[in-house]
């Protein structure tokens, strides 16, 4: 017998859907499905991150669902569009606790809605992850109900910050903008640096899109830093002063935080204005999608790419994408260990049994087995752009904080 | 031509239902908002008590822009103000919402005054300029002064409460925020029957002629500033009692741009004008969502195309609206219960 993609799938499916009747008592007598739901940019400043990684989520869901869904039962996926606009998310959160079919988990779509929802989530309680990595949302106290899939920001500047300091730096800058994302973690950076011995030579401050970016370069330069931490930009800023402060000869290293990490605007940059990126480095919580040999979950999810797109598939899975499929799984994990302890699905059990998980493993999306810690999971490593091989390729070991 | 518009007595012209449809109009829709929160899901009654949230800034943004004439890019930051305010005297003073509510108007009312100085000197577009910069630096102030407002973290509040309950469902809340709405549309109906609203429409038609038949224009649009900030306020501290936690990022200049479209598409310098433009702006896009949304199940990943189909059907709208009725959809309201009244009779 031929054994293939869909024989796995199947069989997998099979035991599932067997297992389902031997399932806990109080998992049988719940729902028939786990609904998931969530708000995403489809429109406005974030729409191409928010469509692709809308996409690859509802191909996560249909993979999962093929593989007999979480805990025997299938998973549906309703998001809506929020145009990257907080008061709308809150408005999309609102329609989906008021649906007859409520759902267990809720996906945010950006740090001002997960502020905004937390009055509502004291009235109807739910686990709410999202994209967001803001800092104080690593609280249980003040966030009861919401996690972060990764580090905070002040942890990805602790494993950057940590970085410069193995690899010798005393001076280093930060750039950032001038939004609640990019002021984030800059007060915490500022005191790592000195509890680090590292000198923060100087700081600046631009708008989070169509800045002056001769100006705050030319600033740069006379600061004259061995490292300058980029922060609080997606699409576009951190390329431009990169590429103009190679024009003005600065060797300065760059390094840069999730959000500037991705693979796909760095092979844009460098296909209209040469490998002004090369070099240009910085963390990451999670394996890029090309080093599926070192994780089974991506492999598998490859596999259901292919086979459902075929050659139109390119292969690469975005970094916008992989953040919010860790969060799912995350959840999934959450669920079937709840289920497994005969516990009820409702946001207290699933946030204690988020709270246990101590050093899992999450299938190669991070390197070292994963433990929630203040609702975030901190950890990461730090890569470098190639501008020949057009990859981002890690010059540090996982770095746990 | 209006016809069928005779009126016998004094008491007549100045009436505010001045026929028996409007007058029975008012009362089916009383009617209906009051029995709405036993009956609508949790979603439907978020998104009403969000429509009179904006019909009350709206009705301020009118009074400024629509009966004066001074066209202001500010309004969304004063809607800020007051829903800080509301935050920040809740916290400080432990005090009921009856009593911070009128702190936050009054304060509201003096930040727009002071930035409503310029209209002494500029109008037009010059001033129109002055009020976008005026919510720069609101929101500004807001952001950096993070002792007070907290910046960027975002502030919360506790819920307003009535006899020790404290107003957390949807329903609660509409039960505060949309009388108070009522009562606000109310006022500013009234307002434009007095002296004062008199005041201000002549120095919207011509400010020098108005200046030459005794209307005091210092006075007059200062008042008008501090009356519509006033309302602002009013809107940002339902806002906050709404919402129950802020962030700076609301209430930047879109808020404010949404606010005039919706006075243009409602119907600016009508009383009713606010109240559709509010509906306008909070549920055609959450129809255009649904209807859109009904494709979904042929396709999940259709949405990545019906979201942008969304918003250009929206903004197709607003555009329809300002070429084929630029009176606003008060104007075709008016247009429609004027004929039912002279049914039989109509033109």
């Amino acid at each position: 017998m031929k054994v293939d993609r869909r024989t796995v799938l199947k069989g997998t499916a099979a035991v599932a859907a067997t297992s389902a009747f031997g399932m806990p008592a109080i998992a049988r007598a719940q729902s028939n499905k786990w609904v998931f739901a969530g708000s995403s940019p489809l429109t406005g400043p974030f729409a191409q991150a928010g469509t692709t990684a809308l996409k690859d989520l509802l191909d996560w869901v249909e993979m999962t669902n093929d593989m007999g869904g979480i805990a025997g039962k299938p998973v549906e996926l309703v998001h809506e569009d929020s145009g990257y606009d907080p008061a709308k998310s809150l408005a999309n959160f609102k329609k989906a606790m008021s649906a007859d079919d409520k759902p267990i988990f809720y996906s945010g779509d950006s740090t001002g809605f997960m502020k905004l929802v937390a009055p509502e989530l004291q009235r109807t309680p739910v686990i709410c992850g999202g994209t967001s990595f803001a800092s104080d949302l690593a609280n249980a106290q003040t966030h009861p109900y919401q996690y972060i899939a990764g580090p905070t920001y002040q942890s990805m500047f602790d494993i950057l910050l940590k970085h410069v300091k193995d690899n010798g730096g005393t001076k280093v800058a930060f750039v950032y903008s001038d939004t609640e994302f990019g002021r984030d973690p800059i007060e915490h950076g500022k005191a790592t640096a000195a509890a680090l011995g590292l000198q923060v030579v100087h700081e600046e401050v631009t708008k989070p899109a169509g800045a002056e970016v001769q100006t705050h370069v030319a600033q740069l330069r006379r600061a004259d830093p061995e490292y300058v931490i980029l922060h609080g930009y997606v699409t576009g800023v951190w390329p431009e002063i990169i590429a103009t402060a190679r024009a003005f000869k600065m060797e300065t290293q760059f390094l840069g935080t999730f959000w500037g990490m991705e693979k796909v605007i760095a092979d844009g940059v460098t296909a209209k204005a040469g490998p002004v990126l090369d070099g240009y480095a910085g963390v990451l919580p999670y394996r890029y999608f090309y080093e599926a040999k070192d994780s089974p979950s991506y492999s598998q999810f490859f596999a259901f790419k292919k086979q459902k797109y075929g050659d139109k598939f390119p292969g690469y899975v975005v970094t916008w994408s992989l953040q919010p499929m860790f969060s799912h799984e995350l959840v999934k994990k959450s669920i079937e260990d709840t289920v497994a302890a005969d516990k009820e699905v409702n946001a207290t059990n699933l946030l204690a049994a988020l709270d246990n998980i101590k050093n899992w493993d999450s299938g190669g999306y991070m390197g070292q087995p994963v433990s929630v810690v203040n609702r975030s999971v901190p950890q990461g490593r730090v890569y470098r752009y190639g501008a020949d091989n057009k990859l981002f390729l890690p010059i540090s070991d996982w770095i746990v904080t | 031509m209006i016809i069928g518009d005779y009126k016998a007595t004094y008491a007549a012209d100045e009436a505010i239902f001045r026929s028996w449809p409007v007058r029975y109009g008012f009362a089916a829709l009383l009617i209906a908002l009051a029995v709405l929160p036993f009956g609508a899901n949790g979603f439907i009654i978020f998104l009403v008590t969000q429509v009179a949230i904006y019909t009350v800034a709206i009705t301020g943004l009118n009074i400024l822009t629509g009966y004066t004439g001074l066209i202001s890019l500010g309004h969304g930051a004063l809607v800020g103000v007051g829903a800080y305010a509301t935050a920040v005297f809740a916290n400080w003073l432990g005090a009921p919402w009856w009593v911070v509510m009128p702190i936050a108007v009054v304060f509201t009312a003096a930040v727009g005054l002071v930035f409503g100085l310029p209209s002494l000197r500029i109008r037009g577009l010059y001033l129109t300029i002055a009020t976008l910069a005026a919510s720069f630096i609101i929101i500004f102030i807001i952001e950096h002064w993070t002792e007070v407002t907290r910046g960027d973290s975002g502030i919360t509040l506790a819920p307003a409460t009535i006899f020790g309950t404290p107003l957390v469902s949807d329903a609660q809340k509409y039960g505060l925020i949309v009388p108070i709405a009522i009562l606000a549309v109310l006022f500013a109906q009234n307002l434009f029957r007095t002296r004062v609203g008199r005041a201000f429409i002549a120095i919207r038609d011509a400010d020098y002629s108005a200046e030459i038949i005794g209307v005091a224009l210092t006075r007059y649009k200062l008042l008008a500033f501090a009356l519509g900030s006033a309302y602002a306020g009013l809107a940002g501290s339902l806002w906050a009692y709404n919402f129950l936690a802020l962030l700076p990022t609301q209430f930047e200049l879109q808020l404010s741009i949404v606010f005039l479209a919706a006075l243009v598409v409602g119907g600016n310098a009508r009383t009713l004008g606010p109240v559709f433009g509010a509906v306008f702006v909070v549920l055609i896009p959450e129809f255009l969502k649904w209807a859109f949304g009904l494709l979904t199940p042929l396709n999940p990943t259709i949405v990545e195309y019906t979201a942008p189909a969304n918003t250009i059907v929206y903004g197709l709208l607003i555009i329809g609206f300002m070429i084929f009725e630029p009176m606003g959809l008060a104007a075709i309201w008016t247009r429609f219960w004027r004929f039912i009244n002279l049914w039989p009779f109509s033109p």
